[in-house]
C-alpha cells in the first residue's frame, strides 16, 4: 500500500509539474486546459491505480477441523464448494494434507519431545526463555509453507489462506477475493 | 461482569493464590532456616540439598501453572461467525473414533467448542482440554499447563512429605527442648504440612487416576464418560506419556505480528472447467438426484454443501415479481416455452447439468413428452445445438436466482404466455447479472445455515418452464455442470412435471405438480384432470423412489463425517417437514418425494422419523429461548407429514389445496423460526405458492395441487 501511495503521490506531483511546464510554454490562458487534461490523466491513472489495489473480499470459506482421530490437529480435506470455481481439488487436497502432516509432526511424541521435557525439568523451565520448542519450530515451518502456497497457488487465483494458528488451530480460513476482471463479481 | 466493561481488579480472586504462595514459601523458608542447619550437622548436607531441589521444582511448576497460558482460544472473527447466528443449533455432533461427541456453541467466543474444550467463567475464555480452574494458582488448567500443574502436585506432595519427616526427626531429637524457638518453628511447619497433607495428597491421587484414565477433571466431574467409552484415551501408558512427554502446545493468543503481504491481483487463474466433471445435485421434491460423473466423485461433497445453500431473500422478491406477472396473464394459452430473456446457454447449463443416469429414465419421459407437445418448443432445437460447455459465469445468474430464477423461468415459460411480453418486460440483464452478484456472496455465507428448507420451499414452485428447458436439453449429451449454487434444487424431475404441466397448459406454473411425477407423455393432451395425473405416476414414482433411496443412502454416508452442514441439513429438513415434500434440500431427509401415491407416504413418514431421530439430538437453538422449540420442531414434522399425507390423498380427489392445510404445515416449522428473521422471505414464498395453487383451482388444472411447495 505504501508503494502504491507513493506512486500516486509521485504521479500527482509529476502531473502538476507537467501542467506548470505546459503553462509556461503555452501561456497562462492554456493553464486550465492543460490542467484539466492532466487532471483527467491523473484521474485515469488513479483509477488504474485503484485497480491495482487489493481486490475486495468476496467471501470467506472455513475448513474445519477433522476430529475423527481424536484431538490431534487435523483439518478436513473436504473440498469446499465455494472454491470449486477457483481452485482444483487436487491442489487444495495437497495443501491440506501437507498441513495435516506438518501438524502431526509437531505433535509427535518422540525422542525430541522427551529430551525437551527433561531438559526443561532439569533447568526449572528456564530453558524456555532461550530455546524454541519443537512445536514452535514446526509452526514456523508451517507459516513458511502457507506463505509459499499463497504466493504460488492461491494468490494467483484470488484466494488467500490464513494460518490456522491465528484462529486457534480451529479452522483454515480461505479468503475469496472478488474477481473484477471477469465482471461477474464472483 | 461483561467483557466489554473491561476486567475490573478483583482482589478477592487473589486471596487463595496469595495464601498458597505465602504458605509454601514461608514454611519452606522457615524449615530451611530453623531445621536444616541441625539436620545438616547431624545427618548430612544432602538433606538441605535434596529439600532445596524439591522446593525449587515445586516453585518452578507452581509458577508455570500460575503464569502459563492454559490454551486459551482467541475469540472467533466476525466473519467466521456470520453464518452461525441464532439459526444455528446449539450443539454440533462430531464423531471421534466412532463415538459421538457433542460440540457446544460458545456464545462468548463465537465458535463451536472443540472437543474437550470448555469455557471458564472465571477467566471468561474457552480453554483447550479444559481441566478445571484452580483458585490456588488463580489460573485455568488446560492443555498447555496441565503437565506443570500435575508435576506441581506431585512435587508438592513429595516436598510436604520430606518437610514433615525431617521436621519430625528434628522434634524427636529435641524433645527436651520443646520450648525452644527452633523446635516451635519446626512444630509449626510440621503442623502446616500436616494440615495440608490430606487435601494435597488427595488431589494428587485424584489426578494420578485421571492421568491414567486419560480424562480431565471437567469430564470426570460432569460424568461425561460414566459408563461409556472415552474416545480420548490412549491406554494407561499412552496417557501418562501424553501428559508428561508431549511437546509443549503453542499459544493461540498471539501478539499481533506483521503478516507477510501477499499481493492479490486480478485477473485470477481459473481451473479448466471443461476437464472437470461438473456435478450438480438436483433435488426435487424430496428426490435428490446427484448427477455424478465418474471423474469427480469428490465434487459430490461440494454439492452436498451446496445443496444446503439456501436461496436468498432477493430471489424471493424476484419470484414474487414474476409471479405477479404470471398470475396477471393467467388464462392465456401459450405453449411457447421459450424463456424470453434467457440465453440458450443458460438453460443448457441449468438443466443438463445434473442428469444422472438414474434420472435419465425420467428425463427421457420428459423429453418424450416434450416431443409430443402439440406446439413444439421452438427454442429447443436451439438449445440442443448450444455448446455443451459453458463457462461458469454464463449460467450464474440463472443459478443464483436459482430458486427464484428457476421459478421465474417457469413462470415465464408458463403456458400462459401472453405474458410473454410481460415476462420479457423483466430485464434479463438484471436477472442475469445483478441477482447473481447479489445472491452469490450472501449465499456462500449462508451456506452453512442450512436453510435448506427455504431453498426447497422456493424450489417447488419453480418453474415448469425450467423443466421444459431441462427436457429440451435432455437430448443433448449431458455434461458435467457445476453450479455453485445448487440452484437447481429444482430438480429436473420437477422440470418434467412442469413440462407436462405446460403441455397441459396449466395456468400456474408456480406449483408444479409434484407428486405427479413426471409423466410428460400423458400431458400432451393438456388435460387438467387430476386423475390423469395419478395415472402417470406409478411407474415413474417407483423409479423416482428408488433413486431417492439410493441417494439417501449415499447422503447418509456422507453425512457422517460432516458436522456443520449435516446439522444444518437436518435442521432444514425438520423445517421442511412442516412444508411437506418439496424440500429436497435436506439430504438427510427421507424420501420426500412427491409422495402422492400410496407407497410414498409411509416411506416418507418413516424417513422423517429417521431424520427426526438423528436431527433432534443435535438440534437445539442457540438462543435459549428457542430451546424448547427444538423439541417442538422435532415433533412438528411428524404432524406435518401426516397432514401432508392426508393432504395428498385429499388433493387427489379435490383439486384444490385447502388453505387450511397450510396452517399445520407451516406452523410447526414456523415457531422456532420466528426469531430468525432471515427465514421470513421463504415463508412468504411458500405462502405465495400456496396462494397460487389456490388460484389455480379456478382454471383447469393439470394435476392436483399437490405441490407443497
Amino acid at each position: 500500500m505504501w508503494f502504491l501511495t507513493k506512486q500516486f503521490a509521485v504521479r500527482r506531483y509529476f502531473t502538476h509539474c507537467l501542467s506548470a511546464l505546459i503553462d509556461l510554454v503555452c501561456g497562462t490562458k492554456r493553464w486550465r486546459t492543460s490542467e484539466f487534461v492532466l487532471a483527467s490523466l491523473v484521474f485515469v491513472q488513479t483509477h488504474s491505480l485503484q485497480d491495482l489495489q487489493q481486490p475486495a473480499v468476496s467471501s470467506k470459506v472455513y475448513v474445519q477441523r477433522d476430529y475423527s482421530s481424536g484431538t490431534i490437529c487435523k483439518f478436513q480435506t473436504k473440498f469446499p464448494s465455494e472454491l470449486e470455481s477457483r481452485l482444483d481439488k487436487q491442489q487444495f487436497d495437497e495443501t491440506i494434507q501437507t498441513l495435516n502432516n506438518l501438524y502431526a509432526e509437531a505433535e509427535k511424541l518422540g525422542g525430541k519431545s522427551y529430551l525437551e521435557g527433561c531438559l526443561a525439568c532439569v533447568t526449572a523451565y528456564t530453558i524456555f526463555l532461550c530455546m524454541e520448542t519443537h512445536y514452535e519450530k514446526v509452526l514456523k515451518k508451517i507459516a513458511r509453507y502457507i506463505k509459499d502456497q499463497n504466493e504460488k497457488i492461491y494468490a494467483p487465483r484470488g484466494l488467500l489462506l490464513t494460518d490456522p494458528i491465528e484462529r486457534g488451530l480451529r479452522v483454515v480460513e480461505v479468503t475469496i477475493f472478488e474477481d473484477r476482471s471477469i465482471g461477474s463479481g464472483r | 461482569m461483561p467483557n466489554s466493561a473491561g476486567k475490573r481488579f478483583k482482589p478477592t480472586k487473589y486471596i487463595p493464590v496469595s495464601t498458597a504462595a505465602t504458605l509454601l514459601v514461608g514454611s519452606t523458608t522457615l524449615f530451611f532456616v530453623f531445621t536444616c542447619p541441625w539436620l545438616t550437622k547431624v545427618i548430612s548436607p544432602a538433606v538441605p540439598l535434596y529439600n532445596g531441589l524439591v522446593f525449587l521444582f515445586v516453585l518452578a511448576n507452581f509458577s508455570m501453572a500460575t503464569f502459563m497460558d492454559p490454551g486459551i482460544y482467541p475469540r472467533a472473527d466476525e466473519d467466521e461467525d456470520k453464518d452461525d447466528d441464532f439459526r444455528a443449533p446449539l450443539y454440533k455432533n462430531v464423531e471421534i473414533k466412532g463415538i459421538q461427541v457433542r460440540m457446544k456453541w460458545c456464545a462468548t467466543c463465537h465458535f463451536y467448542r472443540p472437543p474437550r474444550c470448555s469455557h471458564c467463567s472465571v477467566c471468561d475464555n474457552c480453554v483447550e482440554d479444559f481441566d478445571h480452574h484452580c483458585p490456588w494458582v488463580n489460573n485455568c488448567i488446560g492443555r498447555r499447563n496441565y503437565r506443570y500443574f500435575f508435576l506441581f502436585l506431585l512435587s508438592l506432595s513429595v516436598h510436604m512429605v520430606g518437610v514433615f519427616s525431617f521436621g519430625l526427626i528434628f522434634v524427636l531429637h529435641h524433645k527436651e527442648k520443646l520450648g525452644g524457638l527452633h523446635t516451635i518453628v519446626t512444630l509449626v511447619v510440621m503442623g502446616i504440612a500436616g494440615l495440608f497433607f490430606i487435601p494435597v495428597m488427595g488431589l494428587t491421587g485424584f489426578h494420578m487416576v485421571l492421568v491414567a484414565r486419560g480424562r480431565t477433571t471437567n469430564e470426570q466431574v460432569t460424568g461425561k464418560f460414566r459408563g461409556g467409552v472415552n474416545p480420548f484415551t490412549k491406554g494407561c501408558c499412552g496417557n501418562v506419556e501424553y501428559v508428561l512427554c508431549s511437546p509443549l502446545a503453542p499459544r493461540y493468543v498471539l501478539d499481533p505480528r506483521t503478516k507477510p503481504h501477499i499481493k492479490i491481483q486480478a485477473p485470477f487463474i481459473r481451473p479448466d472447467l471443461s476437464d472437470k466433471q461438473i456435478t450438480i445435485k438436483v433435488s426435487d421434491n424430496g428426490i435428490h438426484s446427484t448427477i455424478i460423473n465418474s471423474k469427480s466423485k469428490g465434487s459430490i461433497d461440494g454439492l452436498d454443501s451446496k445443496e444446503s445453500q439456501p436461496p436468498l431473500p432477493p430471489k424471493a422478491e424476484r419470484y414474487n415479481q414474476l409471479k405477479s406477472q404470471l398470475t396477471s396473464s393467467e388464462g392465456e394459452n401459450c405453449s411457447h416455452l421459450t424463456p424470453p430473456h434467457f440465453t440458450p446457454d443458460r438453460h443448457h447449463h441449468q438443466f443438463i447439468s445434473a442428469f444422472a443416469p438414474e434420472n435419465s429414465a425420467i428425463l427421457e419421459e420428459g423429453v418424450r413428452g416434450h416431443d409430443y407437445r402439440s406446439e413444439p418448443n421452438l427454442d429447443l432445437p436451439e438449445y440442443a445445438n448450444a455448446p455443451l460447455h459453458r463457462t461458469f459465469q454464463s449460467s450464474p445468474h440463472q443459478l443464483d436466482s436459482d430458486p427464484v430464477n428457476s421459478r421465474s423461468l417457469s413462470l415465464k415459460q408458463g403456458p400462459r404466455r401472453p405474458g410473454k411480453g410481460q415476462l420479457q418486460a423483466l430485464p434479463p440483464q438484471t436477472v442475469a447479472s445483478t441477482p447473481y452478484k447479489g445472491v452469490f456472496s450472501p449465499n456462500t455465507h449462508s451456506n452453512r445455515n442450512g436453510s435448506l428448507s427455504y431453498d426447497s420451499l422456493l424450489n417447488p414452485s419453480i418453474s415448469p418452464a425450467s423443466a421444459n428447458e431441462c427436457i429440451a436439453h435432455r437430448g443433448v449429451p449431458s455434461m458435467g455442470f457445476h453450479s455453485p449454487y445448487l440452484p437447481t434444487k429444482m430438480c429436473h424431475i420437477r422440470e418434467t412435471e412442469v413440462h407436462r404441466q405446460q403441455i397441459a397448459q396449466t395456468y400456474s406454473p408456480v406449483m408444479p405438480p409434484r407428486g405427479v411425477g413426471r409423466q410428460s407423455p400423458h400431458f400432451r393432451d393438456r388435460e387438467p384432470s387430476p386423475v390423469r395425473y395419478d395415472n402417470l405416476s406409478q411407474t415413474i414414482m417407483a423409479s423416482i423412489q428408488e433413486r431417492k433411496e439410493m441417494e439417501e443412502r449415499e447422503k447418509r454416508q456422507m453425512l457422517h463425517g460432516r458436522s456443520h452442514t449435516h446439522i444444518y441439513a437436518q435442521d432444514s429438513g425438520m423445517f421442511d417437514g412442516g412444508y411437506g415434500l418439496p424440500n429436497n434440500a435436506c439430504f438427510s431427509d427421507g424420501p420426500r418425494g412427491p409422495g402422492s401415491r400410496g407407497p410414498t407416504p409411509p416411506a416418507y413418514g418413516g424417513s422423517r422419523d429417521n431424520l427426526i431421530g438423528v436431527g433432534l439430538v443435535s438440534y437445539g437453538q442457540r438462543t435459549p429461548v428457542l430451546r424448547h422449540a427444538g423439541s417442538t420442531l422435532g415433533r412438528a414434522p411428524r404432524t406435518s407429514s401426516t397432514s401432508l399425507h392426508t393432504d395428498h390423498s385429499s388433493t387427489n380427489s379435490s383439486q384444490s389445496r385447502a388453505p387450511g392445510h397450510e396452517g399445520p404445515y407451516r406452523s410447526p416449522a414456523h415457531q422456532p423460526h420466528s426469531p430468525a428473521v432471515a427465514r421470513s422471505p421463504s415463508y412468504s414464498h411458500q405462502k405465495l405458492s400456496y396462494i397460487s395453487a389456490h388460484e389455480r383451482t379456478d382454471s383447469p388444472r393439470l394435476g392436483g395441487p399437490r405441490y407443497e411447495s
